[in-house]
């Protein structure tokens, strides 16, 4: 992507470089925040910022109608779907750039192309009902107004990170468009982890996973005595 | 306040898991069943992931059970060899199922098994609780004895052979209904995820003629070792018990269950089953409506490797 004027250049930073998850964590704000160096005009200018996280396998499921029960009838497995993807624009994408560049830099839903791993008939419908359960369950997330200018370089964007976020390590990019073609962009690392508690309880499950269990038992059979013995001296 | 749960990887609010562990604790203690049937599709309804809702309603049974097997037994309503001989029948039957399971989730057809088993077993089970006790409570507004239980009556169970002495249920009969009953059970709750208690509750009063006072303390004691099995597999096999989640679920649990064996203990019989017989019709005509009604999307995501 050869800059189209030399001058133009972008700067861009991520309010936090790490989202802790804690046990008490419900979700939080990132700020994506920047401003344009040696501005040129601001009329056929854009810039459109992408949180993405790690890709993951999904497999998707259609039900049909068989003897009046609706049961899983299809299926595909979809691959390099990302877990969480947000993105934010200056415009509605598709005024931005073509939909050739669009699919390029992987910007907007419409652009996010799975790799199908195995698919009884067409893809694409298992595509679109992947992107609405993401869409409803938040982890997908598209604003064409999301990018909000505070002065003619300067812009920021606020990025909802809900509770469900998996851990592991994110990606955050910011693209400066003119007339339609990339001319300069920025992509900075974001780690999506739980620490704490909530992180030795996941490291204990997954490295000492009978221990685990036991301790899971142990503590389900002392309060059930505990509140047996309480309600017994109560009585 | 909300609490993050670190296996399920979302946040909940502490209240209401609070109170779904009450709620089911409570009418575990009043039936004697495990509530494992009602706690699992209430945590999807909130939105716990299927695997994490069932492994960890497992543990959730087990504290309740507990607490209940205590009571019970204080109240010497423990049929201890009764139990076991139930449990050697239910260990055979979990390791069957576990396998049938296996194979019906690599059909896809895992969902649409538990859902069918759930209607088909929850509705025959009421349908037979409903009719039997409504049939006692009128004979006994009539001033006639119950048609239900007979200690003294013989039936083809006592023609079988290696009879064994339950003291507690005052029963002579061969070993090999009740380790049937178990084996059946064990099957069932491998691929259901519950305990079982609602479907071995019906067949001990109906089929074996178990006094009902010792039925319910019986079918706890079972549970209990199913479901504390059951976690510990979940945990090692497919590491989606949420420990978090599970303590206040636990915690809820274990006070509700307290409530529900006084309130328990204060009705008769025939209502019990009556009331029973009422909430397993609900829960199965529920599940029902959701396999015939259509979806409000048709797909339906899972994330990960399968």
């Amino acid at each position: 992507m050869a800059p189209a004027s030399a001058q133009e250049d972008l700067v861009s930073g991520v309010s936090q470089d790490v989202v802790q998850i804690t046990s008490n964590y419900t979700g939080t704000d990132l700020i994506v925040f920047g401003a344009i160096e040696h501005a040129g005009a601001a009329a056929t200018r854009d810039i459109v910022v992408v949180v993405r996280g790690p890709d993951t396998e999904m497999t998707v499921r259609r039900k049909d109608r068989i003897a009046g029960v609706w049961i899983n009838n299809a299926r595909a497995r979809l691959s390099g779907m990302p877990s969480y993807y947000f993105v934010a624009a200056t415009r509605p994408l598709a005024k931005i750039a073509s939909p050739d560049t669009l699919a390029l830099y992987d910007l907007g839903l419409d652009a996010l192309a799975p790799e199908t791993v195995l698919s009884d008939g067409a893809a694409e419908p298992y595509r679109q009902a992947l992107l609405r359960a993401e869409t409803r369950s938040g982890l997908y997330r598209q604003e064409p107004q999301g990018v909000e200018m505070l002065s003619p370089t300067l812009f920021r964007v606020r990025v909802p990170v809900p509770a469900s976020v998996p851990s592991g390590e994110y990606n955050v990019q910011v693209y400066l468009f003119r007339d339609g073609s990339v001319i300069s962009a920025q992509s900075t690392p974001l780690y999506v982890d739980q620490t704490g508690f909530a992180r030795r309880l996941r490291r204990f499950a997954f490295d000492r996973p009978f221990y685990y269990g036991v301790t899971t038992v142990l503590l389900a059979v002392l309060l059930g005595w505990l509140s047996s013995a309480i309600f017994r001296r109560w009585n | 306040m909300e609490i993050y749960l670190p296996i399920a990887e979302m946040s909940v609010h502490w209240l209401v898991i609070l109170g779904m562990g009450f709620a089911v604790g409570y009418l575990s203690g009043l039936f004697g069943v495990g509530g494992g049937f009602l706690l699992t599709p209430l945590l999807l309804f909130y939105g716990i992931p299927p695997s994490v809702a069932v492994a960890t309603t497992a543990s959730q049974v087990t504290a309740v059970t507990f607490s209940g097997v205590l009571a019970h037994w204080r109240r010497r309503s423990v049929d201890v060899m009764m139990g076991l001989v139930m449990l050697v029948g239910g260990l055979f039957g979990t390791a069957l199922g576990v396998y049938v399971f296996a194979v019906l989730r690599r059909m896809g057809q895992s969902e649409f098994a538990v859902s069918a088993s759930y209607v088909i077993l929850l509705g025959s089970v009421g349908g037979l609780m409903l009719n039997e006790s409504v049939r006692s409570l009128r004979a006994a507004r009539l001033g006639q004895s119950a048609s239900g239980k007979k200690p003294g009556q013989h039936n083809w169970i006592h023609k079988l052979p290696f009879k064994l002495r339950f003291r507690q249920s005052r029963l002579y009969i061969s070993a090999i209904p009740p380790l049937a009953l178990g084996f059946v059970v064990g099957i069932l709750s491998a691929i259901m995820g519950v305990g079982g208690g609602f479907i071995m509750v019906p067949v001990m009063i109906y089929v074996l003629r178990m006094p009902t006072n010792v039925v319910i303390g019986t079918s706890l004691f079972q549970v209990l070792f199913v479901t504390a099995a059951a976690t510990v597999l979940h945990a090692v096999d497919n590491h989606n018990v949420d420990i978090v989640l599970g303590l206040f679920l636990i915690l809820g649990g274990v006070i509700g269950v307290q409530y529900g064996v006084k309130t328990g203990a204060k009705l008769r019989g025939e209502q019990l089953r009556l009331l029973m017989a009422l909430l397993v019709l609900v829960v199965a005509g529920q599940l029902l409506i959701g396999m015939v009604a259509r979806p409000d999307d048709l797909y339906s995501v899972t994330v990960g490797k399968l």
